[in-house]
């Protein structure tokens, strides 16, 4: 059978759903460094500069930058938003996004979860729960 | 039903019982507090920021033209005072200068904003008109505080919108706000109590040292950028440095919350919640100390530079836009001078009419430049066509304004540093800045 590591935490946004995740070692910025038509970063030399995020489970350390950080809940976006730290942007950003969205988990979601990994996000039971890619 | 504790009076306005507008901007702060985890909504009693879009809170809470025509009708005005940050509407056009900016909002070639047509649709005058009765003023500015000549003062609770007024409320005021100023809660008077409201969030995190005194501006923006993105959401306590100047704090704030999201910090002896360092931390021991010294803040400096050739074709500044004495001392160095690229320049509105007093308008003009107000590059979405290097002395503005161009065919170049190399950068068509 395969190893699942579930991780507790606070939900932002309720709702359930199982995708891929797409993890961004560093923080996500908005407004003009995130292109909703085609649902990538455009931050310039980051790592996940033109990669695509629709239908991701996005994991990321903590946004950075302007309101504009909104744009991430418009367009093509992702399955759902996990990150480590919380901060108003991520408010925002549900508000447009409407989907499950978790923060403050008991340990950091960054240290077990690779992109390509499959992620149950539970956000109506507070949990995570992840597979391994084969 | 909502965890969020409600007043009676709140829960009659989430019914409806104030009217259809009270009723979708409650939904909305009830939403904001339920993500954010707060337990209840704090009344608010300093001032607001309404950023774009205006009657949008959320794509599930729109106000239509009709009921702001009838809330107006009935009445109905904001609760606090309410400043506008730049254009409510999403175009951005600039107020003053429009006639000499000649690129398309978004890159899209219809939407010339030095098109008269299209900077008339731009206003929303209806809408305007109808915002200015409920008493937004319209300061239209990322750097309100400049001009607002009403500052809230320590301990008020604010609704600020802006990633560079948030820490200037939080930090510099010692008035507190979240990032969430929208029609909703200028309107109601009321945000989510959460974050920057409680006092214990407002306590410094994180000490930060530095070997290499920050003293001029170039210094305060850079350090800002690299201590932003090396704390990132936390509360910094900054050490080391010289005594900031209004146009350093103006760029350390918008710098800090570019390069991280840092809505407060301390400066102690500075800062109106830091008498001492001890007082800083709340009493308590950092959870961590780093260093942001001369390593770190060369590196950051070398990472908001990003150009392959020394070829300038445009020179942008105000980000954030600049106070009157940067006008003053910009218009001293220009006087009697020709620029060789365009150089643009942003303020403030109720800036520009003093600037025109002043005379700087005209010595810009004389001198090739424009002055802008209102508005700003990066939010615009676009450079003037044929632009493929743009030289700006904010981390800011050098952080965000490469975004608008992220094909691999035309990505923008940016050289970076300081306003007097931005100023040769004009005069001479060449970059010729470096760290020193």
């Amino acid at each position: 059978m395969e190893k699942k590591i579930r991780i507790y935490g606070r939900t932002e946004y309720p709702g359930k759903v199982t995708a891929e995740a797409l993890v961004s070692p560093m923080p996500l910025q908005g407004f003009t460094n995130v292109d909703p038509a085609r649902g990538c970063t455009t931050e310039r030399n980051h790592p996940l500069f033109g990669i695509s995020y629709e239908g991701k489970v996005l994991v990321f350390p903590s946004p950075r930058g302007s309101g504009g950080f909104l744009k991430y809940g418009k367009g093509r976006k992702p399955a759902a938003f996990i990150h480590t730290v919380a901060s108003p942007l991520n408010v925002l950003c549900c508000l447009y996004a409407h989907v499950p969205s978790m923060t403050d988990f008991e340990k950091d979601p960054l240290d077990y979860i690779e992109t390509g990994d499959i992620v149950f996000v539970n956000a109506d039971e507070g949990y995570i729960e992840i597979t391994k890619k084969g | 039903m909502t965890t969020v504790k409600l007043t009676d009076e709140e829960k009659r306005m989430l019914n409806g019982e104030a009217g259809k507008v009270a009723q979708i901007c409650m939904e909305a702060l009830v939403e904001m507090a339920e993500i954010a985890g707060a337990e209840n909504l704090v009344d608010l009693d300093g001032t607001g920021d309404m950023h774009t879009p205006g009657l949008e809170i959320t794509p599930y809470h729109k106000i239509t033209i009709e009921d702001l025509r009838e809330l107006v009708a009935a009445g109905g005005r904001f609760k606090i005072p309410t400043f506008a940050n730049k254009s409510p509407f999403p175009e951005q056009p600039p107020i003053d200068g429009w006639e000499q900016c000649n690129i398309c909002a978004y890159r899209q070639p219809e939407n010339r904003h030095d098109d008269p047509e299209f900077h008339k649709k731009a206003l929303h005058e209806e809408e305007f008109e109808l915002l200015k009765k409920m008493g937004m003023l319209t300061s239209q500015s990322c750097a309100n505080y400049l001009t607002m000549t009403y500052w809230p003062t320590i301990g008020q609770h604010c609704s600020w919108f802006e990633s560079s007024q948030i820490p200037y409320c939080n930090a510099i005021l010692g008035a507190r706000t979240n990032f969430d100023g929208c029609f909703a809660t200028c309107f109601l008077g009321k945000a989510p109590n959460y974050g920057m409201h409680i006092t214990e969030n407002r306590y410094g995190r994180i000490l930060v040292k530095t070997d290499r005194l920050i003293q001029t501006d170039l210094e305060w923006d850079v350090f800002g950028y690299a201590v932003g993105c090396e704390v990132r959401c936390s509360v910094p306590v900054l050490t080391g440095t010289a005594k900031p100047n209004t146009t350093q704090l103006q760029k350390f704030n918008s710098a800090i919350h570019t390069g991280g999201a840092v809505q407060m910090y301390h400066i102690p002896g500075t800062t109106p919640e830091a008498p001492t360092l001890e007082f800083a931390f709340g009493g308590r021991k950092p959870e961590r100390e780093v260093l942001i010294g001369e390593r770190e803040l060369r590196a950051a400096y070398e990472y908001l530079n990003y150009h392959t050739s020394d070829v300038v074709d445009m020179v942008y500044l105000g980000c954030p836009h600049l106070n009157i004495v940067d006008l003053m001392r910009l218009a001293r160095k220009l006087e009697g001078k020709k620029v060789k690229v365009p150089l643009w320049i942003m303020t403030a509105p109720w800036l520009y009419n003093a600037a025109k007093e002043q005379g700087y308008v005209k010595i810009f003009a004389d001198a090739g430049a424009t002055l802008l107000s209102g508005a700003c590059l990066a939010a615009m979405g676009a450079v003037p066509e044929g632009v493929r290097c743009i030289a700006v002395d904010s981390a800011k503005q050098a952080n965000y304004i490469t975004g608008c161009y992220p094909e691999p065919d035309k990505m923008l170049e940016v050289c970076y540093g300081t306003t007097d190399e931005c100023i040769d950068a004009a005069l001479t068509g060449h970059w010729r800045g470096e760290w020193r």
